[in-house]
C-alpha cells in the first residue's frame, strides 16, 4: 500500500460537470510527484482535495493507510505552498513562520529553536523582524516554504509556487526546492504547468487533461514514450502521422509509405489505427543515395526558420506537412526536393 | 459543493447576518405598512388600507411647499457645487503641486465639522452679522456642505485617466478649455452624474444646517417633518417617509447604473 | 502665470470654503473668548464647573462609545459575511446596506418612533399578549436615543469594513487554516488584525457621527435626555443665547478634532508595520 493513494475521486463543482472524473493515483513515501498539465485540465482541484478545500463528491483519500477524505483542513498537518504565497501581511517573518507551532501549542523555547532552524535552512537567518512587504519575490518564497516545512508534515503541497518568479530565480529556487525536499525525505506534490520544470525535480509526473490522468510516470518515460497524442503534443512532439496496421509492427500510412517501429504503448500495440509521432530532432533528412525502404518519406521544403542554435523545415509531403530540425551543416532553401527519414526507434504511436 | 468559490459560511454568521439585516429593515416595513393604514392612529398591523394620508401629503400645502423648497434647493445647490467641485476635482487629480495635501483637506473640512456646528456658525455669522437673507444662507451652506461628495467621486472617477488624450488634443489644436470639454469632461458623464445624485440626496436629507437657517417662507422638508412629528403622530409623516424613500430607491438605481453602488464599499 | 494656471480652479471652492466656513467657524469660535474684561477661558471655565453642563457632555459621550461598540461588534461579523459572498449576491447586500444611508434621519428616527412610543409596536405586542398592562416607557430614554443612533450609523460600520475585508484574500484564511487554526483562531489572527484600518475609519465616522448627531437625540430623547447638539440649538434659537450656543459648539468641535487626531496618530503607527 503506498503512501497516498487517491481512489476514483469525482470532484463536481455544480453538479453537472465533473471536473475531476474518477482520479486515481499512488505517489510513494518520500517521492516529489508532479501534476502537470494546460489550465483547466484540474490539476489544481486535484491539490486541492488533497489539502482538504474540497470534498470529493465520490472517492477517497487515503495517507497512510487512514481515511483523509473528510477530515477538517486544520487537522491534516500538511504542508502548504501557495501560487501567491499568502504570507500574513501583518506579521514579521518569524511570526509567520511560527503561525503553524502556535497552533500546535509548542512551547515557547521550541518554536524559537525550530523557526530559526528552518529559516538557516533557507537561507534567510537573520530576517526574522521584517514583514513581508519589505521582501523580495524569491525571499517571500523560502519564508512561504519554511512556514510550511516547519510544522514537519507528512505531505508538502505546492501549488505553482515558482510562477510569481523571474527566469533565473525560477532555476535557482526549483533546485533548491528539490534538494531541499530530498534532504528531509518529504513526500510532496507539486502542481505545474512548466514542463521543463517539472521534468527536472520530479520522480514521477501526472500529465492530466480534462479531469484525467494521461500518463503517470517518470519523466524520462513520458518524454520518450508518451502514451496520447495530448501528451504527446504536450511534451514537444510534431509530426502526427495516421497509420493503419498492417502486420507486426509494420504500419503503413494512408498514401502507402510504410514504416518500422516498436515504440508504443501495450494498449496502443492492440489498436488497428493509429497516430505515429516523432520529434522534429529526430528526424534525418538523407541524400538520394540512401537505399533504405521503410520510414522514408520525400517532400519539397516549403518554409526554413532560422531557430539560432539550427534551422526549422516545413516540409509537405503526402502525410502532410512535417517539421523537420536540422543543423546548420547543410542548408535546404524552399522548394527544394529532400528525403526524411524516421527512425524506427525514435517513431512513437499512440 | 462546499469551499470552492468562496469560504463556506457558518451557520452561525448567517443567522447572526440575517438577524442584522432584520434589524435594519423591520423599521422600513413598519412604516410602510403604517403608511397604508386607515386609522388615525399609527396602528401596526394596520386595520385596513387607505390611501388617505399619501393624498394627506399631496393636498397639503405646508408640505407641498417645502418639498418644492428642498428640490430646489438642493438642484441649485448641487448644480453650483458641480460649478465649482469638477474643476477643482479635476485640478486635484491631474496635477501634483505643493500644498496639496493641505487643500485636500480644506476642500474637505465640511466633513469633520459636526453639521450641528456648521449650521450654527453660518447662522450666526452670516445671518446675523452680515444679515445675507436666509435663502441665500441656505444655499450657501448646502454648497459647502455637498462639495466634499462631489470633489470625491468626480476625483475617484479621474483615478487613472490617460491624460494622454489631453496632449493629443492639445496637438491637434484644441485650447486647454475645449480639451476639457471635448476630451475629458465626456469620459466622466458617469461620474458627474453619480455625484449629482449623492449630492441631491444629501442636501435633500439635511437636517443640521437647514434646522438654523429656516425663517418665514424658507424651510426645508426634513424641518417641516420633524416639528410636525413632534407635536402630530399620524401616519402622514409615514406616507411622507415611504414617498421619500421611493425617491430615494430612484436615486440609488441612477447611481447603480452610472457609478455602480460598490463604489461605497472601496 | 502658464505654469500654475489650473490654481485658478481651485479658487471659487476655496474661497467659498474659506468665507463661509472658516471665517464664520472662526468668528464663533472667537466670540467666545470675548467677555466684559477682554479675552479669557472664563466661560469654559464656568462650563466645566457647571453640573448640568458636564452631565450634558458625559451623556453625549457616553452615547457615542456606547454606539461605536455596538456598531462595531455587530458590524464586524456582518461586513465579514459579506465580504465572502459571492459577487453577485454582494451587490444586493451592499444595496440594502447603502440604502439606510441615504434615506432621510428623520424618517429612520420616526420609525423608531412607531416602534417604541407608548402605543408603538412593542408596546402594543406585549400588552396584547398580556405581559404587560400599563405602557413601557421606551421612548424618550437615552436607551431610546442610542438605538436610534446604532441604527443610523451601523450601515456606515459595514460599509466601511467591507471594502478592507473584501482585499483580504481567500490564500491567507487557507494558509491559516492549513498551518492550524480553526475558523475562530482563523478570524481572529488574519481578519480581525488586517481589518483594523477599515475599523478605524469606521469608528471615526460612527464616533464624530454620533457624537453630532442632532435628529436622532432630538426625536428619540426628547426634552428631558439633552445632547450637546440639541442643547446648541436650544440655547441658539430658545433661548437667544448665542455665545452660550457658541461655547456648545465650540466644545463640540474641539472634542471630536481631538478623537479623530488621536485615531489618526493610531492608525499611522499601524500603517508603518505594513497593515
Amino acid at each position: 500500500m503506498s503512501f497516498i493513494n487517491l481512489k476514483d475521486i469525482t470532484v463536481s463543482y455544480d453538479g453537472k460537470v465533473d471536473i475531476l472524473k474518477k482520479l486515481n493515483i499512488d505517489i510513494e513515501e518520500g517521492k516529489l510527484v508532479s501534476l502537470l498539465g494546460p489550465s483547466g485540465c484540474g490539476k489544481t482541484t486535484t491539490l486541492r482535495v488533497v489539502a482538504g478545500f474540497i470534498q470529493p463528491k465520490n472517492g477517497q483519500f487515503i495517507c497512510e493507510k487512514e481515511d483523509y477524505t473528510y477530515i477538517p483542513v486544520h487537522k491534516r498537518n500538511f504542508g502548504l505552498v501557495f501560487q501567491s504565497y499568502a504570507l500574513f501581511p501583518h506579521l514579521t517573518v518569524f511570526d509567520n513562520v511560527a503561525f503553524g507551532l502556535k497552533m500546535q501549542k509548542v512551547d515557547k523555547k521550541d518554536i524559537k529553536k525550530a523557526v530559526e532552524e528552518i529559516l538557516e535552512v533557507v537561507d534567510l537567518k537573520g530576517y526574522n523582524s521584517r514583514y513581508p512587504k519589505e521582501l523580495s519575490g524569491g525571499q517571500r518564497q523560502r519564508v512561504a516554504l519554511a512556514r510550511a516545512l516547519v510544522i514537519k508534515p507528512k505531505l508538502l503541497l505546492l501549488d505553482e509556487p515558482l510562477s510569481n518568479l523571474d527566469a533565473k530565480l525560477r532555476l535557482k529556487m526549483r533546485a533548491e526546492i528539490r534538494k531541499l525536499q530530498q534532504k528531509l525525505g518529504i513526500t510532496t506534490i507539486f502542481v505545474t504547468h512548466d514542463q521543463e520544470e517539472c521534468f527536472s525535480i520530479s520522480d514521477k509526473v501526472a500529465v492530466m487533461n480534462g479531469g484525467l490522468i494521461e500518463q503517470y510516470d517518470t519523466p524520462e518515460e513520458i518524454y520518450t514514450n508518451p502514451s496520447s497524442e495530448f501528451v504527446a503534443r504536450f511534451v514537444g512532439f510534431e509530426n502526427f502521422i495516421e497509420l493503419d496496421k498492417i502486420g507486426d509492427n509494420i504500419y503503413q500510412s494512408k498514401s502507402g509509405v510504410k514504416f518500422i517501429t516498436d515504440i508504443s504503448d501495450k494498449d496502443t500495440k492492440t489498436k488497428e489505427k493509429l497516430v505515429g509521432t516523432i520529434r522534429p530532432d529526430n528526424i534525418k533528412i538523407i541524400d538520394n543515395e540512401n537505399e533504405a525502404e521503410n520510414n522514408i518519406l520525400e517532400g519539397i521544403v516549403d518554409v526554413r526558420t532560422y531557430l539560432g542554435k539550427e534551422y526549422q523545415y516545413s516540409i509537405s509531403t503526402e502525410v502532410g506537412t512535417i517539421l523537420v530540425n536540422a543543423n546548420n551543416e547543410k542548408i535546404y532553401n524552399q522548394g527544394n526536393e529532400v528525403k526524411l527519414y524516421l527512425p524506427a526507434n525514435k517513431l512513437v504511436l499512440v | 459543493m462546499k469551499g470552492v468559490f468562496n469560504m463556506k459560511h457558518n451557520k452561525g454568521l448567517t443567522f447572526f447576518t440575517v438577524c442584522v439585516y432584520l434589524f435594519i429593515f423591520a423599521p422600513v416595513v413598519i412604516i410602510i405598512m403604517t403608511a397604508f393604514g386607515p386609522d388615525e392612529v399609527i396602528a401596526f398591523p394596520p386595520k385596513g388600507f387607505s390611501l388617505k394620508w399619501f393624498v394627506n401629503i399631496f393636498t397639503s400645502d405646508m408640505f407641498m411647499k417645502t418639498f418644492s423648497i428642498s428640490i430646489q434647493v438642493a438642484v441649485i445647490a448641487t448644480i453650483i457645487a458641480l460649478i465649482i467641485g469638477v474643476p477643482a476635482a479635476y485640478a486635484m487629480s491631474r496635477f501634483d503641486f505643493k500644498g496639496k495635501g493641505l487643500i485636500k483637506n480644506i476642500f474637505f473640512s465640511s466633513i469633520i465639522v459636526p453639521g450641528i456646528v456648521f449650521g450654527f456658525s453660518i447662522f450666526n455669522f452670516i445671518i446675523i452679522k452680515w444679515k445675507l437673507p436666509i435663502y441665500t444662507s441656505l444655499l450657501i451652506g448646502h454648497i459647502i456642505i455637498i462639495l466634499p461628495y462631489i470633489i470625491r467621486v468626480v476625483a475617484s472617477s479621474l483615478e487613472g485617466f490617460d491624460y494622454s488624450i489631453e496632449e493629443a488634443a492639445v496637438s491637434l489644436g484644441a485650447s486647454r478649455l475645449k480639451t476639457f470639454f471635448l476630451v475629458v469632461f465626456p469620459n466622466i458623464t458617469s461620474g458627474v452624474i453619480a455625484a449629482f445624485m449623492l449630492a441631491f440626496i444629501n442636501s435633500f436629507n439635511n437636517v443640521p444646517i437647514s434646522i438654523f437657517l429656516t425663517g418665514p417662507g424658507v424651510s426645508t422638508l426634513p424641518i417641516k417633518m420633524m416639528s410636525y412629528v413632534e407635536y402630530y403622530y399620524d401616519p402622514t409623516i409615514s406616507a411622507l417617509s415611504v414617498t421619500l424613500m421611493i425617491m430615494t430607491i430612484g436615486i440609488m438605481f441612477i447611481v447603480e447604473r452610472t457609478l455602480g453602488l460598490s463604489y461605497f464599499s472601496k | 502665470m502658464k505654469k500654475k494656471w489650473f490654481y485658478t480652479l481651485l479658487i471659487p471652492g476655496l474661497t467659498l470654503i474659506i468665507v463661509f466656513l472658516f471665517i464664520p467657524l472662526i468668528y464663533t469660535i472667537g466670540s467666545t473668548f470675548i467677555g466684559e474684561e477682554g479675552y479669557s477661558f472664563a466661560r469654559y471655565i464656568e462650563f466645566l464647573k457647571d453640573g448640568y453642563y458636564i452631565k450634558i457632555f458625559n451623556r453625549t459621550l457616553r452615547i457615542a462609545l456606547i454606539t461605536s461598540l455596538v456598531c462595531m461588534i455587530l458590524g464586524m461579523p456582518v461586513a465579514y459575511y459579506i465580504s465572502r459572498t459571492k459577487k453577485s449576491v454582494r451587490g444586493i447586500f451592499i444595496a440594502c446596506t447603502v440604502f439606510p444611508l441615504l434615506t432621510n434621519s428623520v424618517v429612520r428616527s420616526f420609525a423608531w418612533m412607531t416602534i417604541l412610543g407608548s402605543n408603538g409596536v412593542i408596546n402594543k405586542l406585549l400588552m396584547n399578549l398580556n405581559i404587560i398592562d400599563k405602557p413601557l416607557k421606551l421612548l424618550y430614554t437615552e436607551s431610546a436615543i442610542i438605538i436610534g443612533t446604532v441604527y443610523l450609523f451601523l450601515p456606515l460600520m459595514v460599509v466601511s469594513l467591507v471594502g478592507v475585508m473584501e482585499n483580504i484574500e481567500n490564500d491567507l484564511l487557507e494558509a491559516a487554516e492549513s498551518l492550524g487554526a480553526n475558523r475562530i483562531k482563523a478570524f481572529f489572527k488574519v481578519i480581525f488584525p488586517l481589518s483594523v484600518p477599515g475599523l478605524i475609519v469606521g469608528c471615526v465616522l460612527v464616533f464624530t457621527g454620533a457624537f453630532t448627531a442632532y435628529t436622532t437625540p432630538q426625536l428619540l430623547g426628547g426634552n428631558t435626555n439633552i445632547v450637546l447638539s440639541t442643547l446648541v440649538y436650544q440655547r441658539a434659537m430658545t433661548l437667544g443665547d448665542w455665545t452660550g450656543a457658541s461655547v456648545v459648539a465650540t466644545v463640540m468641535i474641539v472634542t471630536t478634532l481631538t478623537v479623530i487626531g488621536v485615531i489618526n496618530k493610531l492608525a499611522s503607527r499601524l500603517n508603518e508595520r505594513g497593515v
